[in-house]
Formats: C-alpha cells, structure tokens, sequence
C-alpha cells in the first residue's frame, strides 16, 4: 500500500519528486491512478492541497490549472471543441474528478482533450528540482511524457479561427475512444491561411499531423483538398489494435474523421 | 502503514472512520460502516455501481480515495431513501421493470438523484447520457429510460418533496 503524499506548494512538491524519483508517482483525479498506479507505487502524490483549479482568461490568452477538471472546463471554457471532447471523456462522474492535466498522460486511445489542445497550439507549464518552465505540447510529447516532472497548467490563445473536434466510438455516450480528430483552421477571405491538424488514438501519443496540414495548401478548403488531407492523415497514423478497434479500422477511420471535420468547415 | 482517523457526514450522520492511505471510500462505506448499497462491480471507475454523492455532486466511491472527501458530506443510497422523491423514482423503477437482479439499481438511482438535482425534467436523451457511466447487465436500458422519464414527469408535475 502507497503512502500518499500530499504537498501544499510547488517546491514542496518538486522536493518530492527528487527526493523519491521513479518510486513516485502523480495523481491527480485517479481514474487512471487509482487502478494502475496506487497498487503499484510506493509514494502516490496528490495534487488535491497546490490550488491548480483555476481557470482564466486575460489578455486573449486561456490559462487552465492541470488540477481543472473536465465538469469545470465545460462550464468555464466556452470554447466547443473543447467542451465537446470533455463531454465525451467518461459519464458524469468521471468528468466531476478526471483532470485536464491527467488527459495529457492517459495512453492511446485516450488523450481526447489533449488532441484538442494541440490543434489550439497549446503550450504546457512543467516544474521539477529546477524551477518551471514551459515547453508546447507538441515538444511535451517529443520528448517523452514520463519525465515524472509536475505538469502545473496548460496555456493557449483565443483561437482565431474555427475548430472542430470529433470522436469517433461505438456508441453514442461514454464511448471508448477509436480515434479523435481535432482541426482548427483559420481562413482568409475564401482561402485557408493557417491550418492545424490533431489525431489522438492515431499512435501512442496524441499527435500533431504536419503532412494533412501541408496538403491543405494555402487555397480553397474544397472536397479535393479536403480528400487529400483526409488521406494524408491516414497514411501518417499508426495506430494499435486492441479490443475496442483494430489498427486498420482506426487508420480508415482518422481519414474519415478528418474528412467529416475539415467539411465542417469548408 | 499510517491508519489515519477520517470524519465526515454520511446520510446525515457525522463518523468518524479509520482508513489505511489511500483507501477506497468503497471500502470505508461498504466494509466499514455497513452501506451495502454501495457495491463494488468493477472496482475502477467503469460500471457505476458504487456511485454516492459527495457534497451534491455524482462520485465513483471505488476510485475516491475517502481521505480526500473529509469534511464532506456524503449521500448514499441509504440516505436517499429517506425522500418521497426516491419512493417514487424506485415506484416507477418497478412498475417499468427496470430492475431485474438489481445490482446496479442503487448506483442508477444515485445517479437519476444526481441528474434530476440539476435537470429536473430531462429529455431521454439527457437520461441516457447521465446514466451513460452506469452499466446494467440485465434490462438492456430502455426500461431504465422509461422508468426516468416517467418518474420525471411525475414528480415535476407535483412539485418537491
Ligand atoms: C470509465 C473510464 C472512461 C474513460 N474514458 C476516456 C475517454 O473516453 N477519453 C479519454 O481521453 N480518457 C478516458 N479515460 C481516462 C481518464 O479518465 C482521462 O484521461 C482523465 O482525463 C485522466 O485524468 P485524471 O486526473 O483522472 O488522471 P490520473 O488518473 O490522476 O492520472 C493519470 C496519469 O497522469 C499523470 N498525471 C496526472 N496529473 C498530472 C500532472 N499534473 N502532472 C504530471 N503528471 C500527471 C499521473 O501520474 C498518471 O500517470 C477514461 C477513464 C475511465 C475510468
Ligand atoms: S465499482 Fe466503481 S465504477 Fe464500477
Ligand atoms: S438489473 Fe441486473 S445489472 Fe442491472
């Protein structure tokens, strides 16, 4: 049985961290820790005590606590494709404790919210022994999620364009994620002047897709374009099979879902 | 192992519990103080069966740690039986047929509580996606539904209890 941990301040919690290394670990709602870390950690952090709830926003920019959780963000972030994918994380009761912050961590196909975040550019803050710093949540997953540091909050502009999230499950709610499509393209006059591509179950992380994003071009958002991108998305996936999907219906099903979000928009 | 003292109000009782870190609030309910309506189906957050209400709000007791809930008051489905509007949501759960082994019954019922508290006339849709976290292995759901919709109507139509 773990000992809980459950520091007040952020360099109390970076001490923790040094100190126990690798025996440590997050959590921070536990609807993944709970059942597959606390059985199996000798230390369980709680991040219940460090005040990371709060949800802003100032000067166009959105500031969210990595301790928010998915009930709050669909009350406090008008934003739909967020609060669409925080609607379709669980049922209700895992929503009122699953935090934003722990989506980033959840293994494929999890990460809904995640997939969202990096089709909005987000940026994450990190602290560890060495004080806070922030780093985008593309480079986050660059460079290995597992770190053990502390994420404290995650940071993105008003979107300027549009965005649209989907789900892709076999059933209307509480679904187990097959894939997730997030896109946010901002347009000039009849042309796509900015384009962001985001796929979550797709590979092991949530991932950013550049090669659907390029094949937008810089023209009109119509079907052939839109097919291609489509079909650039589903060559670049690769996704595992598990008993909710195989990998050769999650691929076929990025393209489609990419297809269905980018229409959307045209 | 730090066994630590947890107080906090179950159906309107203050307790005193002792709890090992980190244990369930499943455990502390259930095994501790006797509330055998909290049951434990999957034990990691999927099926909703030990669904209770922490400060108001819809919680899995198999995933909550229960010292992170002190202080709180809790509501099971012991204490919800106390209200003429559970009697008349679990009248409706009979005459629909929405109960057949009954084990999921309880959670549902938290869980109807938890919808109805927010949403007290909820379209089927609404009903289905509340009770979306609640599995139930015999009734196939639609009785379910029924048994929501028509309890809804009811007790929208007299008032609160
Ligand atoms: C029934 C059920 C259905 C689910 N459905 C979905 C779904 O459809 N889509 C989906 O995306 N997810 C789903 N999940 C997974 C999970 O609930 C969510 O991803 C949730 O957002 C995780 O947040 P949490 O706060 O509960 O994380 P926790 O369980 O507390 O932690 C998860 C991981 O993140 C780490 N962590 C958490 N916070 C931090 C932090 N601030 N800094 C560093 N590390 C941290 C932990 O160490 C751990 O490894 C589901 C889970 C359950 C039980
Ligand atoms: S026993 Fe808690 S959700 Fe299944
Ligand atoms: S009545 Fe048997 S599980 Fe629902």
């Amino acid at each position: 049985m773990a000992e809980y941990l459950q520091p007040e301040t952020i360099a109390e919690a970076a001490g923790m961290i040094a100190e126990h290394g690798g025996e440590l670990a997050i959590m921070a709602g536990g609807t993944r820790a709970m059942q597959f870390l606390v059985p199996y950690m000798p230390y369980i952090m709680g991040l219940r005590r460090l005040g990371l709830e709060r949800v802003e926003k100032s000067d166009g920019e959105w500031s969210l606590g990595a301790a928010a959780t998915l009930t709050q963000i669909q009350k406090e972030v008008p934003i739909a494709a967020l609060r669409d994918a925080a609607r379709q994380i669980g049922a209700v009761a895992i929503q009122n404790v699953a935090t934003i912050g722990g989506n980033l961590f959840s293994h494929a196909p999890y990460g809904d919210a995640a997939t969202v975040l990096l089709a909005l550019d987000a940026r994450v803050s990190i602290a560890d022994g060495g004080g806070e710093r922030s780093l985008s949540l593309g480079d986050f997953y660059a460079d290995g999620v597992d770190s053990g540091a502390l994420v404290t909050g995650i940071q993105f502009a008003e979107p300027k364009g549009e965005a649209v999230y989907l789900k892709c499950g076999r059933k209307r709610f509480n679904a187990t994620t097959v894939i997730t499509v997030a896109v946010h393209v901002e347009m000039d006059g009849g042309n796509v002047r900015a384009a962001r591509i985001a796929l979550g179950g797709a590979s092991p992380h949530p991932m950013r897709c550049t090669a659907a994003e390029q094949a937008l071009g810089g023209g009109a958002l119509d079907a052939a374009v839109i097919e291609k991108a489509a079909a650039a998305a589903s060559a670049a996936s690769a996704p595992a099979s598990d008993a909710t999907a195989s990998e050769w219906y999650r691929r076929r099903m990025v393209g489609v879902y990419v297809q269905k979000a980018l229409s959307q928009l045209a | 192992m730090t066994v630590k003292a947890v107080q906090f109000n179950v159906n309107g009782r203050d307790e005193a519990v002792m709890a090992r870190p980190i244990e369930t609030l499943l455990s502390v309910l259930r095994d501790g103080l006797g509330l055998t309506s909290v049951k434990s189906g999957c034990a990691q957050g999927g099926c909703g069966a030990c669904s209770v209400l922490v400060d108001g709000e819809l919680r899995l007791a198999c995933i909550t740690p229960a010292e992170d809930v002190a202080g709180s008051e809790i509501l099971t489905l012991e204490g919800l039986n106390e209200t003429n509007s559970m009697a008349a949501i679990q009248e409706s759960f009979v005459a629909n047929y929405a109960a057949q082994c009954g084990f999921c019954t309880p959670g549902m019922l938290v869980a109807v509580t938890a919808l109805m508290e927010s949403n007290p006339k909820p379209s089927r849709d609404e009903i289905m996606e509340a009770l979306s976290g609640n599995i139930c292995r015999c009734t196939s759901y639609l009785p379910i539904v029924d048994a929501v919709e028509s309890a809804a109507g009811e007790l929208s139509g007299q008032g609160d209890d």
